[in-house]
C-alpha cells in the first residue's frame, strides 16, 4: 500500500465523511486448528477467550514473560477448533515463530496464509450503504467485532466488522488472486482509495496503538493504557500474567497520555517531553490531525505527570514548545 | 509525474526556487519538492532581519508525513517572510511559485548567483531523483 494516492488529508477526510478502501494485504494471516486451540491461545494471549464466541473476533496482545509486547492482533473464532489470526506486517515471522514454539504437545496446527490471501479494509460512515449491494448477507446482522463468510460479487470473502480508523467499517480477507476484482468493485461504489499515511492519521485520532510506537518489546500494555486488555483469567495461566496483573493493580512508573500543543508546531515520534526543564518522557506518535486541524500526539510520561491539563514542553529541533496533557481518544465515531 | 518549473527562475539542488530582482531574491519550494512532501500543515520561517549564510537552514516545512528543510540558496538578510503561510500553509502545495513563496532576502554576495542552477539542469536533477 502506498503512503498516499493523492493527498493524505483528502483521503483522511473521505474516510471520515464517506468511505475509503485500504489495501492491508501486507498484514499477516494465520489459521490455527486443532482441539487445543482455545487453551493454547488462553496461555499465549492476555485477553480472555471465554468472552469470545463463534463468529466473533477479539483484540488482544501476546506478551513476553516480562509483560512487554510480542505483538497486538485480532483473532476470530471460526469454530472452537479453528481460529483466524491477523497480525502486524512487520511481525509476521516473529509471531509465527512465537506461536509455533509454544505449541509443544498441544493439538494445534498453525498455517501461514499471509501471502496467499488478499486483505482490504473498507471504512467510513457510508461503508454499510455502499457495501450492501455487493454482498449476499444482511450487513445489519453483523454486529461490531463479529464476522461472516459470504460472497462479494460471487467471490467468497471473510467479512468482519472491525477496523483501525475510528469509523464504522469492515475488514475483508479473500483469495489473493481476487484482489484486483474486489479492489475495483469497492472503488466503483464511490469510495476512495486510502493509503498508509491516512491509515496512520486516522488511527492516531482514534488513539489506537501502533506496534513499535505505543506498544513494543520494551513497553507493556498497562503502560500503554490498555488495562482493559489485561484480564484476571482466574485459574488460567498465561505468559506475562504475573507482572501485568501486578502493574494493573499497583500502577506503572510511566503511562501513555494524549498530547496537544499550545504553541505552533508538529510533534513526531521520539521527541522529548519536559516539565519545568526536566525530561519526563517522549512522544510515541505525533502529527497533524486533519479532523481537528491541529497537532495531536501520544506520549509515555512519568505517571506523576499524567493528569489531564498538566502543562508540559516538547522539544522540537532544539526549541521547547508548550504543550498540554489531554484525554484520549481525540476522535471516534464507532 | 509532470511538474511545473518556470523557466525564468533559478533553482538549487535542495529544491528551492529563486527569483532574482536586482539585489533581492524571493525564495520558495519547487513543485517537485511540494509533491514529495505532500500536504503541508506548518511552515516555520526565519525572523526578519536575520542574516544567514548560503546553505544554512532558514526554516522547516512540516507536512502530514514528513518534515523538510528550507535552505538558504544565497547568503543574505531576511527582508520579508510570507505571513500568509501561518494560517494557510497549504499554499505551498496549491501555489508553489506564487502564493506559496516563503521569504525575500537581500543578496549579500551577488557572485553566489552563478552557483544556482538553471531550469534545464534542475529538470535533469528531478529526473535522476525520480529513478
Amino acid at each position: 500500500m502506498p503512503v498516499q494516492y493523492e493527498s493524505i488529508i483528502k483521503e483522511h477526510e473521505e474516510v471520515r465523511s464517506n468511505a475509503g478502501v485500504f489495501d492491508i494485504s501486507h498484514m499477516g494471516e494465520f489459521l490455527l486448528n486443532g482441539k487445543d486451540v482455545i487453551p493454547f491461545l488462553q496461555y499465549i494471549m492476555i485477553n480472555d477467550l471465554n468472552l469470545l464466541e463463534e463468529s466473533k473476533g477479539q483484540y488482544s496482545c501476546m506478551c513476553y514473560e516480562n509483560g512487554t509486547v510480542v505483538d497486538d492482533l485480532f483473532y476470530y473464532e471460526e469454530s472452537f477448533d479453528l481460529f483466524r489470526i491477523i497480525v502486524n506486517a512487520s511481525n509476521i515471522e516473529k509471531d509465527f515463530q512465537w506461536l509455533s514454539d509454544h505449541i509443544k504437545e498441544k493439538d494445534v496446527k498453525i498455517q501461514n496464509f499471509s501471502s496467499k490471501r488478499g486483505r482490504l479494509a473498507f471504512q467510513g460512515p457510508k461503508s454499510d450503504d455502499l457495501l450492501q449491494p455487493l454482498v449476499d448477507v444482511d450487513l445489519s446482522e453483523i454486529k461490531r467485532f463479529y464476522f461472516k463468510h459470504c460472497k462479494l460479487n460471487s467471490i467468497p470473502i471473510f467479512l468482519a466488522r472491525t477496523g483501525y480508523t475510528g469509523e464504522r467499517g469492515f475488514e475483508i480477507s479473500f483469495d489473493k488472486e481476487k484482489s484486483e476484482e474486489i479492489w475495483n468493485a469497492l472503488l466503483n461504489t464511490g469510495a476512495s482509495p486510502a493509503g498508509l499515511g491516512a491509515r496512520d492519521t486516522l488511527r492516531l485520532e482514534a488513539s489506537y496503538s501502533l506496534y513499535g510506537h505505543e506498544i513494543s518489546d520494551t513497553i507493556t500494555p498497562v503502560e500503554a493504557g490498555l488495562n482493559w486488555l489485561v484480564k484476571p483469567k482466574e485459574h488460567i495461566d498465561y505468559i506475562g500474567k504475573k507482572i501485568l496483573l501486578k502493574q494493573k493493580s499497583e500502577g506503572t512508573e510511566r503511562i501513555l497520555v494524549g498530547l496537544n500543543l499550545l504553541d505552533k508546531g508538529i510533534i513526531r515520534q521520539n521527541y522529548k517531553i519536559f516539565k519545568n526543564g526536566n525530561e519526563i518522557g517522549y512522544v510515541t506518535s505525533g502529527g497533524y490531525s486533519p479532523t481537528l486541524k491541529k497537532t495531536i500526539g501520544l506520549g509515555l510520561v512519568k505517571t506523576q505527570f499524567n493528569e489531564v491539563g498538566t502543562e508540559i514542553e516538547i522539544e522540537i529541533r532544539g526549541k521547547f514548545i508548550k504543550g498540554i496533557i489531554v484525554s484520549t481518544p481525540f476522535y471516534r465515531n464507532v | 509525474m509532470s511538474y511545473e518549473f518556470p523557466s525564468e527562475l533559478m533553482y538549487t539542488t535542495t529544491h528551492e526556487w529563486v527569483r532574482i530582482e536586482n539585489s533581492f531574491a524571493t525564495v520558495g519550494l519547487t513543485d517537485y519538492a511540494q509533491h514529495q512532501l505532500g500536504d503541508v500543515v506548518f511552515v516555520e520561517l526565519p525572523d526578519i532581519g536575520m542574516v544567514l549564510e548560503k546553505e544554512s537552514n532558514a526554516g522547516e516545512i512540516e507536512s502530514v508525513k514528513a518534515v523538510g528543510d528550507l535552505i538558504m540558496p544565497l547568503s543574505g538578510e531576511v527582508m520579508e517572510i510570507n505571513e500568509q503561510l501561518d494560517g494557510s500553509p497549504e499554499l505551498v502545495n496549491s501555489s508553489p511559485y506564487d502564493g506559496g513563496w516563503m521569504m525575500k532576502i537581500k543578496i549579500s554576495h551577488p557572485n553566489e548567483i552563478d552557483e544556482l542552477i538553471s531550469v534545464e539542469k534542475y529538470k535533469e536533477l528531478v529526473k535522476s531523483e525520480e529513478q
